[in-house]
């Protein structure tokens, strides 16, 4: 077992989260609470770290299955992006976003973030 | 529909606005742009609004010819009008995607600010303009409107 997988995942009322064998990672349902980023942030932050300590090249996650989100957990992707931008250096590993083409949220946000994190960020479309 | 600001409510209240887009209007397409818009909109009235007791909100989803308008009204803490101001007058100024893009940009900078996605997101992912209307007695309304 490495880091990434020993990683838990919150268990909450809406959102379902799965870390697989190879390390990909899956969320399904919803996120809109309040403060996504005392649990989901943190848990983001926990694979992070992981990704680190294991000098993975690359993290994938699936959000092809999270059907609406509030701003405050677009937020936690765009924190994600930025704790892999280090100036004057690339990244420590690129995250490679699956995410749909038919969900409003995740054409727009992936594709501003996109722009905003080149490099660092890769998003995969899936119908 | 008037309620309490209570955070409990919004994901109650929003599914209810993407039931009723859809069966009064027909279209899917709708009924998601009515769920991001009353989720951002209710937020952001929940976490600004005083905590006196006539704090309560108001959901207005009014439809005429081929315009849609979202209406929260809520009774905000006076501090926190400047900030809505300036926040819907430095969106207004862009385009919807050049001002969405932009608060992508700060919430990367800012990272330990609030996200302050939601207004850029309405007007952008919701395909509505916002206007602020101050009413008496320190009730403020936010209108969402756009195309059917």
């Amino acid at each position: 077992m490495n880091a990434l997988t020993a990683v838990k995942p919150p268990k909450l009322e809406t959102v379902t989260i799965r870390v697989e064998e190879s390390g990909r990672i899956a969320f399904k349902g919803t996120i809109t609470t309040e403060n996504p980023s005392a649990d989901v942030g943190a848990f983001m932050l926990a694979l992070h770290k992981a990704a680190l300590a294991d000098k993975r090249d690359s993290v994938e996650i699936d959000v092809s299955g999270l059907t609406f989100v509030n701003s405050s957990a677009i937020r936690l992707f765009i924190d994600w992006a930025s704790w892999l931008r280090i100036p004057g250096k690339p990244p420590p590993y690129v995250l490679r976003i699956c995410a749909s083409r038919t969900i409003t949220w995740q054409k727009t946000s992936f594709m501003a973030l996109r722009s905003l994190a080149a490099g660092i960020i890769q998003v995969h479309e899936v119908d | 529909m008037r309620f309490r600001p209570a955070w409990a409510y919004i994901d109650g209240i929003r599914e209810f606005g993407r039931f009723f887009c859809q069966t009064t209007f027909g279209t899917a397409e709708l009924a998601e742009r009515a769920r991001l818009i009353i989720q951002e909109t209710l937020e952001n009235a929940v976490k600004y609004s005083s905590k006196s007791p006539e704090s309560e909100l108001e959901l207005m989803i009014r439809a005429s010819d081929d315009v849609i308008e979202f209406a929260v009204s809520s009774f905000p803490d006076p501090a926190h009008m400047e900030n809505l101001k300036k926040e819907l007058d430095g969106l207004n100024a862009r385009d919807p995607e050049q001002a969405y893009l932009a608060a992508f940009e700060r919430a990367s900078t800012e990272t330990q600010a609030s996200a302050r996605l939601g207004l850029a997101r309405i007007r952008y992912e919701g395909g509505v303009e916002l206007s602020l209307r101050e009413e008496e007695g320190g009730r403020v309304c936010i209108t969402a409107s756009g195309k059917l």
